[in-house]
């Protein structure tokens, strides 16, 4: 009885394969966990077994086998699916209770004793209870999230399929949601698929999937999955083999090396992976800019920038130091005031109070701000370029733009498409490439034009677990060589553990400013960087 | 700064070129759209569906209904009674009916008054009256009445009183109207869609320049758009008079098309996506085109909407461009529509101008 199993599906987007033969099986109660990068195949699967997209292949859910749809279609009542997106299922002009109402409706379920006693539930489970008369767009990310959670369970599903509900969400409502779906799998029975950006939720689960361009790579539980590459992990080698790869605390090989073994995580699979299928990435040069590296060793300071909109203060006396050949995350969730902070910084947002120091000069002027921009290199989050240009134009065109001579600018252009890795594709529209490359090429946009400081939104959101280690050890040397400054948002809380100073903002506010050695001694109760971050926000 | 501007005139046009679904959809409007209008648009009585009923001999109702040709009617049709005709009339299978009673002969014959009875389809208005027109002209001519007067007529600047010529042009410059508007606000809303926004405002560059490219990039589309369209459709089909310069006319129409722009600028300010775009630049472009004397002549306007007249640039455009097409307007004399053209463009232009720029 409530046996999922999932047989030989694929599907098709457009000619293109985004899953091939894909097969597991889940039990009552359990839960399964989708990890690989954008593009791997998990949502087209997850849109398969919810029978919201064709596919090709079998499912059958409680003895009951489709193959399309429509064939689905009887099982929808005990299907629930909550899309990829913060609060995409949300109308943000209906209050919670409204939304609780609609969802019960547009399902037909009886709104008895028995059923408000379970909303009421799950309305306390999640927080929401007190929130009851807010509309859903004045709630948090986190609220949103646990709200689409709830709404997606009210009508008792016996499958639960969540695309990324957590990515995005601050740490404590990401504890919540767990909770809420950990109690509603005991008392239900219920079987989640769930997919996750985060590693150490993974761990958490009774059993992972891992996708990898189409294909599942490896399944089962997590422990055992880490054990089997435990021989291949060591702790970085600072050169390498042929058949070994490296991110910058650990080195990954076929061939025994003389070294100690480190403790590997989930990632170290599709390390293994891209080994064992000879998929290797050219290591990592950089040549020293053309500009000099001499300037001062403050290269930004900001101190108290406040931002606020109407009533509502997005930056409260922010003050934040940028040194010289140094990477500083600046941490925190949905809502904590990173963008606007940013965009002060970047000179997209006017200073409302508080000032801003280029290079020991303040910032004042429309002048001073068109200087600003000119010393800062930016990568957007999607790495957003020009759709209907190639790599080659829309580097010449940033080129132009930053008014660097013609040949300078060619030069420029063939040594960073070399040493970067994207020579091979200067003739492709940036929606053909693969994620990684985008990422990289984004990067070359940003440094045409050699800024002073480097600032990068969410650069490896999506992007998977090689390219953003490739891509760690590229802002490693530029750091080294360029001796820039560069400022990093980032949500994967491994990733913070690279940096040298973090950030951390929770409403509009500083919360802490350290080093992570630091951090690490004011918090001896931590194990990983993710309880710091976590204790700050309780 | 120069090199700037055309970098970035460059990458709008590339752009342009890129997205064919886009080109494909100017091509369309400049082509086919102009040459629909022009062919399709009928205000004389073509192929009128005749029907009659004869209650005489057929002598003089022949000699009328033999008036009636092609291609304005088609060929007449008898019904035995005014029953049938009603319900051929009412099928609408006949459009205008004549009843011939059985003495309308003989009373024409003896001098009294005669009376021919007519049944019209007026849902087709326009074309029932000037059929009726027709018919009393027919009437008149056979009726040989002694009125010492000869009407000679001189049709000037269209001599055939053709009005395809006329259509066709009205409907260029709508579309000139409508893809200047459009187009400019597409190319900065499209940033915002695809969220390359930000690194717009990022470049070291001065706003102005950019917006002014990005507007110029697009005036440029548009102006080839309208050497297409004149080329192929306004003098290859419609064989449209050119009595005064060319050259006017697309110095007429660049300064237009910046007029149009600055709307699209003003557009692109407000809206968020291409859809608002698209629903925008038609509530914004209907009473401009309305008011320009497109459709119907401003002087035949309710007074308040003739003042209000003034402020659509494509007022002066359409006067203009009638001008220099059919009554062979001298340079010199045509200032008062390049005036009321860059004045009232340049005003918009500015506006538009100043509500994109507050975005940078």
């Amino acid at each position: 009885m409530g046996m999922l199993k999932i047989d030989q599906v694929s599907v098709t987007h457009n000619k293109r394969r985004a899953i091939k033969d894909a097969s597991f099986s889940a039990n009552e109660g359990e839960i399964i966990g989708f990890i690989g990068a954008d593009g791997a195949g998990k949502s087209s699967l997850m849109h398969a077994i919810a029978g919201v997209i064709r596919f090709e292949g079998k499912i059958s859910f409680q003895n009951t086998i489709y193959h399309s749809p429509s064939e689905a279609q009887i099982l929808k009542s005990k299907i629930g699916l909550m899309p990829q997106g913060i609060g995409l299922v949300l109308y943000d002009l209906l209050t919670v209770g409204e939304h609780l109402d609609f969802f019960a409706n547009i399902r037909d379920i009886r709104q008895d004793d028995r059923f408000n006693e379970y909303k009421n539930r799950l309305l306390r489970m999640a927080g929401l209870d007190k929130f009851i008369d807010r509309r859903a767009g004045n709630l948090s990310g986190g609220m949103m999230q646990k709200l689409s959670l709830i709404c997606t369970l009210l009508h008792r599903p016996k499958l639960l399929i969540l695309d990324e509900p957590t990515t995005g969400v601050d740490p404590l409502s990401r504890i919540e949601l767990w909770k809420i779906l950990d109690q509603i799998r005991c008392e239900e029975g219920t079987i989640a698929l769930v997919s996750t950006a985060y590693m150490q939720e993974a761990a958490q689960m009774d059993r992972v999937l891992l996708f990898d361009e189409g294909e599942i790579i490896a399944q089962g539980c997590a422990k055992e999955l880490i054990k089997s590459v435990q021989d291949m992990t060591y702790v970085r080698k600072p050169f390498t083999t042929p058949h070994s790869m490296s991110t910058l605390d650990t080195t990954y090989s076929l061939e025994p090396l003389e070294a100690e073994h480190a403790e590997p995580t989930l990632e170290a699979l599709f390390f293994v992976n891209a080994l064992q299928k000879n998929r290797i990435l050219p290591s990592v040069e950089i040549t020293p800019r053309d500009g000099d590296t001499s300037f001062s060793s403050v290269v930004m300071e900001a101190q108290g920038l406040t931002k606020t909109f109407g009533d509502f203060v997005a930056n409260d006396r922010v003050d934040i130091r940028l040194c010289r050949g140094e990477i500083l995350g600046l941490l925190g969730s949905n809502g904590a005031g990173k963008t606007t902070f940013i965009k002060m910084l970047l000179g997209l947002l006017p200073i409302d109070d508080g000032e801003l120091n280029l290079l020991g000069k303040r910032i004042e002027t429309a002048k001073d701000r068109q200087e600003l921009k000119s010393s800062i290199g930016y990568v957007s989050q999607h790495f957003a370029l020009y759709n209907d240009m190639t790599v080659r134009e829309n580097l010449h065109y940033f080129a132009s733009m930053h008014q660097i001579p013609m040949d300078i600018a060619i030069k420029r252009i063939a040594r960073y498409s070399e040493e970067l890795g994207f020579d091979g594709y200067m003739d492709a529209i940036p929606t053909e490439l693969p994620l990684g490359i985008n990422q990289r090429f984004s990067l070359a946009a940003a440094l045409l034009h050699e800024p002073v400081i480097l600032f990068l939104d969410e650069p490896t959101s999506g992007v998977d677990a090689i390219a953003r280690a490739q891509f760690w050890q590229l802002l490693v040397a530029l750091k080294e060589k360029w001796k820039i400054a560069i400022l990093i948002t980032t949500h994967y809380m491994s990733e913070a553990e690279f940096c040298d100073r973090i950030v951390l903002m929770r409403d509009g506010c500083k919360v802490a400013d350290d080093t992570i050695p630091n951090l690490y001694t004011a918090h001896p109760n931590a194990k990983t960087f993710e309880e710091i971050f976590l204790e700050y926000y309780r | 700064m120069n090199r700037i501007f055309w970098s970035i005139v460059g990458k709008e046009l590339i752009g342009f070129i890129r997205s064919w679904q886009l080109v494909l959809v100017v091509l369309y409007m400049f082509s086919v759209e102009v040459y629909i209008a022009g062919s399709g648009i009928e205000i004389n009585p073509r192929n009128v569906a005749v029907g009659y009923v004869d209650g005489t001999a057929g002598g003089l109702s022949q000699k009328i209904l033999t008036h009636l040709h092609g291609p304005e009617f088609l060929a007449p049709r008898r019904f035995n009674s005014q029953r049938e005709l009603s319900r051929a009339i009412f099928d609408k299978e006949i459009i205008v009916g004549l009843v011939f009673d059985a003495d309308f002969e003989k009373k024409w014959r003896q001098n009294k008054s005669a009376q021919l009875d007519i049944l019209m389809d007026a849902t087709a208005a326009s074309q029932a009256y000037t059929t009726l027109n027709y018919l009393q002209h027919i009437v008149l001519d056979i009726s040989k009445v002694n009125i010492p007067v000869d009407i000679v007529t001189h049709k000037l600047f269209n001599q055939n009183a053709d009005n395809h010529t006329f259509m066709a042009l009205t409907e260029l410059l709508s579309i000139i109207t409508m893809l200047s508007i459009i187009l400019t606000a597409v190319v900065f809303v499209r940033e915002k869609e695809q969220g390359t926004w930000d690194l717009m405002l990022l470049m070291p560059v001065n706003p102005k320049v950019i917006i002014l490219a990005k507007s110029f990039s697009q005036i440029i589309v548009v102006m080839t758009g309208i050497v297409i369209s004149l080329g192929f459709v306004v003098l290859g089909i419609f064989n449209v008079p050119v009595n005064g310069s060319l050259s006017a006319f697309l110095l007429l129409s660049f300064f237009f098309v910046f007029a149009g722009s600055g709307i699209g600028l003003f557009i692109a300010a407000v809206a968020r996506d291409v859809m608002q775009v698209a629903q925008l630049s038609i509530v914004v472009m209907m009473p401009l085109i309305f008011l320009s004397g497109a459709w119907t002549p401003i002087y035949a306007m309710h007074p308040a909407l003739q003042y209000l007249s003034y402020i659509s640039p494509l007022r002066y455009y359409i006067e203009g461009s009638e001008s220099i097409f059919y009554r062979g307007t001298e340079w010199i004399d045509l200032w008062p529509y390049f005036m009321g053209v860059i004045s009232v463009g340049g005003v918009m232009y500015w506006i538009g101008f100043r509500k994109i720029g507050r975005l940078f």
